[in-house]
């Protein structure tokens, strides 16, 4: 039987929901933190043969401590193969080879377009943000998109400030109209308090599970649209055994998980 | 062709008032000896471009060196958001500089382009989103909206970018210019080859015998390039693959020191204005970190291995 610890973190527990949406064989791009968590975790458990990218570069590395950028030198020595941003971004991402993206941004939106380009107005910025990087090429093109963001009014929007990287744009048909290709885009957001999906038909997020320690009610009080709700909806699974000894002992043996839980994913 | 110079004349040679520059480095080799060269003779006006950005580029805004950004994307990654930067385009300190923005794969397919000798390249990204809906000093050349001629398609077109010179980091090159890496590469190769010159910067100046013994590390051939200078941390605080390893706690000085536009001049006057050249930046370092800082900083395994070109 499926053994599930009592002593689990929030930002532990994201991980696991990240990893449970990639399947095996999946090739996965992933920034730092969360995503090389979640990819790493699926690899170690139920998808021996995902693969993993850096936008950098850097197909299939094998670094020794958790990467802290998509440049960081641990992810050169042993990599199956370093090129440059056109390689992957280009031959790889464009052309259409990527089943899985991880994305997250200062603001996320009912149809999943996320903003980190700025809030307020772009011409007089309140606050001037980073811009997209590599976010909206891979929230255009990676076939299945996941999410991560804090549960709150500020940061999940009925309307995104700034559409930086696209979702659904504004509902069912926009990415399609807009040249994207079909059979793209968000799949799932998922905060330290649920796990949002999307509903084929409106395109918009709906609430598919919540996590242990929270109830719908609150779920709905910290959305700022109108949240559906899934029929089957149910208790986010915790952490299974294995999921939790791939993420404490193998991948992040120094803890730094825990920086997340000072960023308010409690 | 021996190019051969100092990074003091290489800058004063090549680099003028007004410029377009491409300045390497993902997170890794970036040219810091030649970008604090930049500001020290205070060069004006330049517009910069890269993909991703950092405390390299956010620093050049600070110093007032900076008009116009081509970019994606600047952050001082585990930092948080680019102090001077933000404060460019909140507060117009010391300027308020023009923005052109792109991503992570429209502009290396644009400097794809431009080192193809193209005009343009269509990408398949950014459609949808508010970055069609914003134009800087681009104007309509920032992109096109037109439906393939093939397939009918609605397809982004992207201008070909060709910088009048390339900055780039490496680990060797030899004196007349032909440059090698290793370890990842960004957008460094179609930068460099996109760009009418390129000064290279780099860690040791080998021999053409020690090139030809890996000639596939070659990125860049010796007729594109101008001036070869040779300045060993030349990226720190960032890292170059083989020779140093990023220095986490400088760039947490930097952005301690940049989170005030007094702390930045502080820190200017201190690293860059203070000191005549590269030696001297070093010196300061080991004097006000130690020598076992320093040391700490060397990269300490050789993972590589030589292959065989032999037939």
């Amino acid at each position: 039987m499926t053994h599930h610890p009592e002593d689990y973190s929030k930002p532990e527990l994201m991980a696991c929901c990240g990893a449970r949406e990639i399947a095996d064989g999946d090739v996965v791009i992933v920034g730092t933190g969360f995503p090389t968590m979640s990819a790493n975790i699926a690899k170690y458990t139920h998808a021996p043969q995902a693969v993993l990218m850096q936008e950098s570069g850097v197909y299939d590395a094998r670094p020794k401590r958790p990467a802290l950028s998509v440049g960081d030198p641990c992810l050169n020595p042993g990599a199956a193969m370093i090129g440059g941003l056109v390689d992957v971004m280009g031959m790889f991402l464009q052309a259409g080879w990527v089943d899985v993206g991880f994305l997250s941004g200062s603001q996320v939106d009912k149809y999943g377009n996320i903003n980190t380009t700025v809030i307020g107005s772009y011409e007089k910025p309140k606050s001037r943000l980073p811009g997209s990087g590599g976010a909206n090429p891979i929230g255009s093109l990676a076939r299945k998109v996941l999410i991560i963001a804090l549960h709150d009014t500020k940061r999940l929007a009925k309307r995104v400030d700034f559409i930086t990287t696209p979702g659904y744009i504004d509902g069912p048909g926009a990415r399609e109209r807009c040249g994207l290709p079909a059979g793209t885009g968000p799949a799932a957001i998922i905060t330290n308090k649920a796990v949002m999906k999307f509903d084929p038909d409106t395109r918009e997020a709906y609430l598919a599970t919540y996590h242990p320690g929270t109830t719908v009610e609150e779920i709905i009080s910290l959305t700022p649209w109108d949240l559906k709700i899934a029929d089957d909806v149910h208790e986010t699974e915790t952490p299974r055994e294995e999921e939790l000894r791939a993420l404490r002992e193998i991948l992040d043996p120094f803890r730094m998980i825990n920086i997340y839980e000072g960023r308010g994913y409690v | 062709m021996n190019k051969v110079m100092t990074t003091e004349e290489a800058v004063k040679t090549y680099i003028h008032d007004g410029d377009f520059l491409f300045i390497g480095g993902y997170i890794c080799r970036t040219p810091f000896a030649v970008i604090h060269e930049i500001i020290r003779q205070r060069k004006k006006d330049l517009t910069i471009t890269r993909s991703n950005a950092a405390d390299d580029f956010d620093m050049m805004i600070g110093a007032g060196t900076v008009s116009r950004f081509i970019g994606t994307f600047l952050s001082l990654g585990l930092y948080g958001l680019g102090r001077c930067y933000r404060r460019s385009m909140e507060q117009g300190i010391p300027q308020k500089i023009e923005v052109e923005e792109y991503t992570n794969l429209s502009l290396p397919m644009m400097l794809l382009a431009g080192s193809l000798g193209m005009p343009f390249i269509p990408v398949k990204d950014m459609a949808g989103t508010d970055l069609l809906k914003v134009r800087a000093f681009m104007g309509d050349n920032k992109f096109k909206l037109i439906d393939s001629p093939f397939d009918g398609s609605p397809s982004v077109l992207v201008p070909a970018l060709n910088p009048d010179v390339a900055i780039v980091h490496v680990q060797q090159a030899d004196e007349s210019g032909n440059a090698q890496i290793w370890g990842i590469g960004g957008d460094c190769k179609v930068g460099a080859n996109a760009a009418k010159t390129v000064i290279v910067s780099c860690e040791r100046i080998v021999s053409r015998e020690v090139i030809g013994k890996d000639p596939s590390r070659t990125i860049i051939p010796d007729f594109k390039v101008c001036a070869v200078v040779e300045e060993p941390f030349g990226a720190h605080p960032g890292y170059t693959p083989g020779f140093y390893d990023v220095d986490f706690s400088f760039g947490s000085f930097y952005q301690k020191a940049s989170d005030t536009v007094d702390g930045f001049h502080a820190f200017l006057d201190e690293w860059v204005y203070g000191r005549k050249d590269r030696k001297e930046y070093i010196q300061h370092y080991i004097e006000q970190f130690g020598y076992s800082a320093f040391d700490k900083l060397k990269a300490e395994f050789d993972y590589g291995y030589p292959v065989s070109y032999s037939y």
